[in-house]
């Protein structure tokens, strides 16, 4: 019974460690994009993108950023 | 760029998926260990059907027959999109864990029935094999690359590591081996296996596939964090270097002429 009782044990134990694995991976991962999405948001964040007016950059896509940027490299 | 919320209906699958997978997995093994009988045979070591299979049928046919429709959808340039390469990416490392089950339980199964923890059995060695390949294209996959450079290696990888797929498979009976033949997934496709046995195997099936599809939808979600966050931190690279290249820097450096000698520039 040994070995079943070490076959239950490493299976359950190795999927239980992955899934919370994942769960802190995915925590982890939702902070850091929504941590970027906040330095590319915040006024002067991204000042000489704005400046120079780079299509398509990080201030287009930021929005109020690329308004800190333009005042920023003003 | 900013976080992409999920669905509220997908957040609420996602759970119940996983808190039923929770459920059944939880029953399998109160079932194969208190409930069903021990066999004829082999005792209490037959109790470790219920969970060797599962995992064995995750690895094998779900993980990697979800991956190879999915590059070969990725490869198909109708259906071209990234969306199939990250599931891809995703079932594959899912089913490395579950392989990783799969090898590491057979082994405690085979050390009191065979009497060795490893034989270069076909089965056992077409299935370290799928491992190593799996390992492989994981590996592939960190290599820095454009995203659709790396989409296509890898669908392509994934390619090669499904042809071991029906090796695994058939190696029993390609073969004459350790391993046992198949108990469901037979020629006949008729189980060798009734009763209260038949029903906890089954549902150690099920179970374990609802763990792999809720372990596949949160990997799936870091992947698209993942590329979300790659894309970001490229825009911002770009951008900066954009603006390196416009904004006015410092004075150029005189290069070495006739006056000067390779001494005093490199002072």
């Amino acid at each position: 019974m040994k070995y079943v009782i070490a076959g239950y044990v490493f299976v359950l134990s190795l999927l239980f460690l992955y899934a919370v694995a994942l769960l802190w991976r995915r925590r982890k991962y939702t902070r850091l994009v929504a941590a970027a999405d906040a330095a590319v948001g915040s006024p002067g964040g991204v000042g000489p993108v704005g400046a120079v007016g780079v299509p398509g950059g990080v201030g287009a896509v930021g929005g109020p950023g690329g308004a800190g940027g333009a005042g920023g490299g003003a | 760029m900013s976080v992409q919320q999920q669905s509220p209906r997908a957040v609420w699958a996602t759970r119940v998926i996983g808190l039923s997978a929770l459920v059944g997995t939880v029953f399998t093994v109160w079932l194969g260990l208190w409930i069903t009988p021990p066999d004829r045979t082999q005792g209490d070591l037959v109790r470790l059907v219920y969970i060797h299979p599962g995992v064995a049928w995750v690895a094998l046919y779900v993980a990697f027959g979800l991956t190879f429709v999915a590059s070969m959808l990725y490869l198909w340039p109708r259906t071209r999109s990234f969306f199939w390469d990250r599931l891809a990416a995703s079932s594959v490392e899912v089913g490395v864990v579950f392989m990783v089950c799969t090898v590491v339980s057979g082994s405690i199964w085979g050390k009191p029935t065979w009497g060795v923890w490893w034989a270069w059995d076909a089965r056992l060695t077409s299935t370290a094999l799928l491992l190593v390949l799996s390992l492989g294209y994981l590996a592939i996959r960190r290599v820095p690359a454009e995203p659709a450079v790396r989409a296509k290696r890898c669908a392509f990888a994934a390619l090669f590591v499904a042809v071991d797929v029906p090796i695994v498979h058939f190696s029993v009976v390609w073969w004459k081996t350790l391993h046992q033949g198949a108990t469901v997934l037979n020629a006949n496709l008729s189980p060798t296996i009734h009763g209260s046995m038949a029903w906890t195997l089954l549902l150690g099936f099920v179970s374990l596939t609802l763990v792999y599809v809720w372990m596949l939808l949160v990997r799936y979600r870091i992947a698209v964090l993942e590329d979300q966050l790659g894309s970001g931190e490229l825009d911002v690279a770009l951008a900066e270097r954009r603006a390196e290249g416009t904004t006015p820097g410092p004075a150029p450096r005189p290069l070495a002429g006739a006056d000067q000698t390779v001494e005093e520039v490199t002072a």
